[in-house]
């Protein structure tokens, strides 16, 4: 490159740079302005303002509700009055009796448009005294529905059998049973009526689960795979059975007086609501409540509530512009930050990609906003943290199983599944004869290996035979191995009737629980509570230990050899090691690690998912190791802790923020589909490029 | 002597296909189908899936493997059926409007590919595959944020009350879509098979009158057309077809057919001229072509992207008449690759040849095996389910099955003394 055009190039990087800062520094200003600005006493007044507004739209859309529903119930009536009524489709009928009742609200909207001339003071003045004793009732219902829920989760953790406590007992005799296994509740006599009648549906579910389980474990509606997503560390706190204190009473009686208060106001200004039915008038009543409770809320939650209320239209138009940009600082804010990392990233674009890589600079980038973000969203960092460190441990053996095969040079071993598979036969066999607890897990490691050395041998010996293809041909071996399998989970004469198709009989399930058998026997294995999250130690800790096994091996002088094999077969060649036995082993223990993994993926996750569940498993192993930094020649330990940390982190934390964000979902689907993908993709324009001119 | 040499080797290098026949008709006659129905089946998916097939011939002879990444055309084709229904352009204008639509995607989407698979020689079977998944999130992520949201769209195709496209999109009633191209000109099988033989003699005469064709292959087409022809007079076989007792009445789809000769033709005559040349010494050997001044990069690139836009119009076809005139918006696309793939597979194709009529023959056998696996598998096994599973099993069995003997051919050919060592860089 001539001096001329590098300078050129840096010249037009620079001004582009400049740019992106000054645009950042644009939002971050505007939002910060914003903040002020949301501060200042004008807008809080006008904010109220809107609130009014906003109450008395409520208040007639109730009387509109109520026209349209009445116009939707005669529409029928009036259709059949055409003459060509029986020759209409359901769609025509349905058209027509839209416009009726869209015509009949537009009507009851004109007539009840909120008067421009209210005294908006006295309603003003009423709702802020409703708004206090809202939220004094809301204050104290959600400091006792804490307390209660604090009490259930304790009582649903450590009662158990509730089938024992409450056979044949008394009332009395259940709740001394009850506080004895959990002196929590001792402190709360109030429960007691509610707790007893809990025990008692506790007991009849615990009754009705075993005699399933008994009778008949399998129906075919337990065939859907279970998504990781899913998988809450929360129970559900059901409050059917919590109970109101004499505080919490009196400050809902003085909620409803107040609101009493309000309504008889409304009405003078809006007359023909007396007019309102019960039903109109309670689902008025709610949605009043709610916009008057959104009060403690933020800024942008509140204009939003207000907005959806038509309140805006009361607003000068030069003041509703700069409401909705205010409105929105917090989404400048975010922009500005991402705006700003990305300006970073394009600044120091050479120094840094040269040291990560374009895609893992990218991604620790992506990671760092999620942090930032998730301080925003008030997601809890602590529990995210031990959601990730699970999750770390649930996918890090699967992850170190690409490990041997890149060092042996067979690249990322796709065909993993295959080991994953003789863990998962071992898994199944293990329930086939009942076992629990940790022998069954140590059952299902030793025969998972046991199972997966011949497989893996067997592997090898093709792979071996087609060198420079092995990518292609171990993803497409691995599919079809699974899909072969398919048919083998179908066939294979396992016979306990926990774990075959009810209905049909032979064949495994898609799905086992393996609540039963050894799922988190690992996890709470030296497990401790640090910030209010369970640690699952054991499973971190088997994740390290393989590691370390894993490094001590590629330091030993038979590793050594095989990684040498991987990074230059030619030269490994000439100074006399044999590369296919290299190969082969590499193959083999990579095989194995993915007959692990699989094992303990499943003791963490719970289930043990069989069919196609495994196809995947290869490209989130790969994509993890290569996130790490691995290419698909060279690769290290480090990069598999490394990058599992990282990708499991970008996931678990853009989950929760994309479920914050966006509701709905599925953008965390999208984001692991893009990541995972990526990095494949650009891990192997890294490695094919150039080399096969 | 000469004679069996030739059928042996032939017999090993179709083996794939020979066993596909095997089983094919193993099958049929197990699954106790009736042949009305199979071959009513078999017809419908042979016009829906034939394109599509057609459009993987082009990479495969440039050299650049199976074109997994033909999934992409097909969300190409998807965005422009969206559209359509979205502006509510009905029938055959819809069709011609969406495949307007695919063509500027396709070639945009097909130019990306193609950038990605030069950077990656030699893994672009592979690299293709994971180039789908990775577009399978993108389009996620257009189908269920964008479109909806920053581009607006009419209500008819969004989610009342979330964000996103509707699940399904219906392509019946008013949008006038379904069987729009199928629909137009439906023959009844004999007069099709007729119209056919007629123009197979009619064509063997005017070759044999320029001389081209010689006296015995004017006598076998002419009889071999005479034959089918007459195959009507046996009621048997004419009530396979007519439905005269019991099942459907079986017609032919004439203009879907005119389009899929169409581009059989096509295929055939690109690859006479200048551009098919490059295509063919770019696909036997980079390095040869690029010493004599071809440029390779560009001709890939090229291939590519008439393959990823012809995979788009296949897949409107296939949309046009699959099923009950609906599609999965989020799914429809995902099994194309797949699918096309170890169908071409099967017709005798390998990573580096494939012809038109491997494509159809393929096309044929794959779903043949597909139309009768499960009925199959539950005569033999009493389980329905394992001639699923089957079924899943043989596609990703077949390709990885002709990667490995490809792989297997390319080691022998690497063994020392005939390697191709130093290859240029291009």
């Amino acid at each position: 490159m001539t001096k001329n055009s590098a300078g050129k190039t840096s010249l037009s990087r620079r001004i582009l740079s400049i740019v992106l800062f000054t645009v950042a520094a644009v939002l971050l200003i505007v939002s910060i302005g914003g903040y002020i600005i949301q501060g200042t006493a004008g807008t809080k007044a006008q904010l109220n303002t809107m609130r009014t507004r906003a109450v008395l739209h409520a208040a007639s859309g109730g009387l509109v509700d109520q026209i349209a529903e009445a116009a939707n119930a005669s529409a029928l009536k009036e259709i059949r009055k055409d003459p060509n009524f029986r020759s209409m489709g359901t769609n025509e009928i349905q058209r027509r009796k839209d416009e009726v009742v869209a015509k009949a609200r537009a009507e009851a909207e004109a007539l009840y448009a909120v008067p421009e001339n209210v005294d908006n003071d006295t309603i003003e003045q009423k709702i802020s005294v409703l708004e206090e004793a809202l939220l004094e009732r809301d204050e104290i219902m959600s400091r006792e529905k804490e307390a209660y829920a604090s009490v259930f989760t304790s009582v649903t953790e450590r009662v158990s059998g509730w089938v024992a406590i409450t056979e044949g007992k008394t009332p009395d005799e259940i709740w001394n049973a009850m506080t004895a296994a959990c002196p929590e509740l001792g402190s709360h006599a109030e429960l007691k009526e509610g707790m007893i009648s809990m025990a008692g549906q506790m007991a009849q579910k615990e009754a009705e689960d075993a005699a399933k389980e008994e009778a008949e474990t399998g129906t075919d509606d337990a065939s859907a795979e279970i998504s990781e997503d899913s998988m809450s560390s929360a129970a559900e706190v059901d409050y059917t059975w919590f109970v109101a204190s004499g505080a919490l009473n009196t400050a809902s009686e003085k909620a409803e007086e107040k609101y009493a208060d309000l309504w008889a106001e409304l009405c003078n200004v809006i007359p023909d609501l007396a007019t309102l039915d019960d039903k109109t008038c309670e689902s008025v009543r709610t949605d009043i409540q709610s916009i008057i409770a959104s009060a403690d809320e933020s800024f942008n939650i509140r204009y939003k509530a207000y907005v959806s209320e038509k309140a805006d239209e009361i607003l000068k138009p030069e003041d509703a512009g700069k409401l909705r940009v205010v409105s929105n600082a917090e989404n400048f804010l975010l922009l500005g930050i991402a705006v700003l990392l990305l300006a970073l990233l394009y600044t120091f674009w050479k120094p840094v990609t040269r040291k990560m890589g374009v895609p893992r600079s990218i991604i620790l980038l992506f990671f760092i906003y999620l942090l930032l973000t998730a301080q925003f969203y008030k997601i809890n960092i602590n529990l995210m943290l031990g959601d990730i460190l699970e999750r770390v441990g649930m996918y890090g053996v699967l992850a170190l199983a690409m490990l041997p095969g890149i060092q042996c040079g067979i690249g990322l071993n796709m065909g993993m599944t295959i080991g994953c598979i003789s863990g998962l036969f071992a898994i199944v066999v293990s329930l086939q004869y009942n076992m629990t607890g940790a022998p069954a897990l140590i059952f299902s490691l030793v025969l998972g290996i046991l199972v997966a050395i011949p497989l893996g041998w067997a592997y090898s010996l093709l792979l071996n035979r087609m060198k420079g293809n092995e990518m292609t041909i171990s993803t497409y071996v691995g599919f079809s191995f699974v899909s072969l399998m398919c048919i083998g989970w179908m066939a294979l004469p396992f016979n306990n009737p926990k774990i075959i198709w009810m209905l049909a009989g032979h064949g495994l399930r898609v799905t086992h629980g393996l609540l039963g058998s050894f799922a988190h026997v690992l996890d709470r294995f030296l497990s401790f509570k640090i910030f209010g999250v369970t640690v699952p130690s054991g499973t971190v800790l088997f994740f390290l230990v393989c590691c370390l096994l894993i490094w001590i091996f590629s330091r030993s002088k038979l590793g050594i050899r095989m990684t040498a094999v991987g990074s230059n077969p030619r030269f490994a060649e000439a100074s006399g090691i044999n590369v296919d036995s290299m190969r082969t082993l590499g193959t083999v223990l990579s095989t194995v690690l993915a007959a692990i993994g699989i094992v303990i993926y499943s003791q963490s996750f719970g289930y043990a998912q069989l069919y196609n569940a495994p196809r995947q498993l290869g490209f989130i192993a790969a994509s993890a190791i290569l996130i790490g930094g691995a290419t698909t020649k060279k690769a290290s330990v480090g990069h598999v802790l490394i990058g599992v940390f990282l990708f499991e982190g970008v996931l678990c934390m853009g989950q929760q923020v994309a479920n914050a964000a966006i509701a709905g979902g599925g953008l965390s689907e999208v984001m692991r589909i893009m990541i995972s993908n990526g990095i494949i993709l650009y891990a192997l324009t890294q490695s094919g490029g150039d080399s096969r001119g | 002597m000469a004679d069996r040499k030739g059928f042996a080797e032939n017999l090993k290098k179709y083996a794939v296909t020979y066993l596909f026949i095997a089983i094919s008709v193993f099958f049929i006659i197990v699954s106790k189908l009736d042949m009305n129905y199979v071959c009513s089946q078999l017809l419908l998916r042979l016009n829906r899936n034939a394109f599509i097939v057609l459009a993987l011939i082009i990479p495969i002879v440039a050299g650049m493997g199976i074109n997994f990444a033909i999934t992409i055309g097909a969300m190409a084709a998807q965005i422009g059926l969206l559209l359509t229904i979205n502006w509510g352009v009905t029938g055959f204008t819809g069709i011609l409007l969406a495949a307007g639509i695919t063509l500027p995607l396709g070639l945009l989407f097909g130019f990306l590919i193609g950038k990605m698979l030069n950077k990656m020689k030699g893994q672009e079977t592979i690299g293709s595959m994971i180039l789908g998944y990775f577009a399978n999130g993108a389009y996620q992520l257009l189908f269920l944020f964008i479109f909806g949201n920053i581009i607006p769209l009419n209500k008819n195709v969004t989610i009342v009350g979330a964000t996103g496209v509707q699940n399904t999109l219906n392509l019946t009633g008013d949008t006038g879509l379904y069987k729009a191209v199928d629909g137009i000109l439906a023959l009844p099988f004999f007069t099709a098979v007729w119209i056919l033989c007629g123009a197979l003699a009619a064509w063997s005469v005017i070759q044999f009158i320029r001389k081209k064709y010689n006296q015995k292959k004017l006598i076998v087409n002419l009889s071999l057309s005479a034959v089918i022809s007459l195959l009507y007079v046996f009621p048997d076989i004419r009530a396979v077809f007519d439905g005269s007792k019991g099942g459907r009445v079986i017609t032919v789809p004439v203009i879907t057919w005119v389009i899929i000769l169409m581009l059989c033709v096509f295929n055939s005559l690109i690859m006479k001229t200048k551009l098919g040349q490059k295509f063919r010494a770019v696909g036997q050997n980079r390095t040869v072509a690029n010493a004599s001044g071809i440029n390779v990069n560009r001709t890939r690139l090229i291939a590519i992207m008439i393959s990823t836009v012809l995979a788009g119009w296949g897949q409107i076809l296939f949309m046009q008449s699959e099923g009950i005139g609906t599609f999965q918006t989020y799914a429809a696309h995902e099994q194309v690759g797949l699918y096309a793939g170890a169908a071409i597979l099967v017709g005798g194709a390998s990573i580096d040849r494939a012809t038109n009529w491997q494509a159809l023959l393929g096309t044929f056998l794959f779903h043949s095996l597909f139309i009768t696996a499960q009925n199959a598998a539950s005569n033999l096994f009493g389980d329905s389910v394992i001639g699923e599973y089957f079924r899943a099993f043989l596609s990703y069995g077949v390709i990885a099955l002709a990667l490995v003997l490809y792989a297997w051919k390319g080691a022998q050919k690497r063994k020392p003394g005939n390697e191709l060592k130093g290859a240029v860089k291009n």
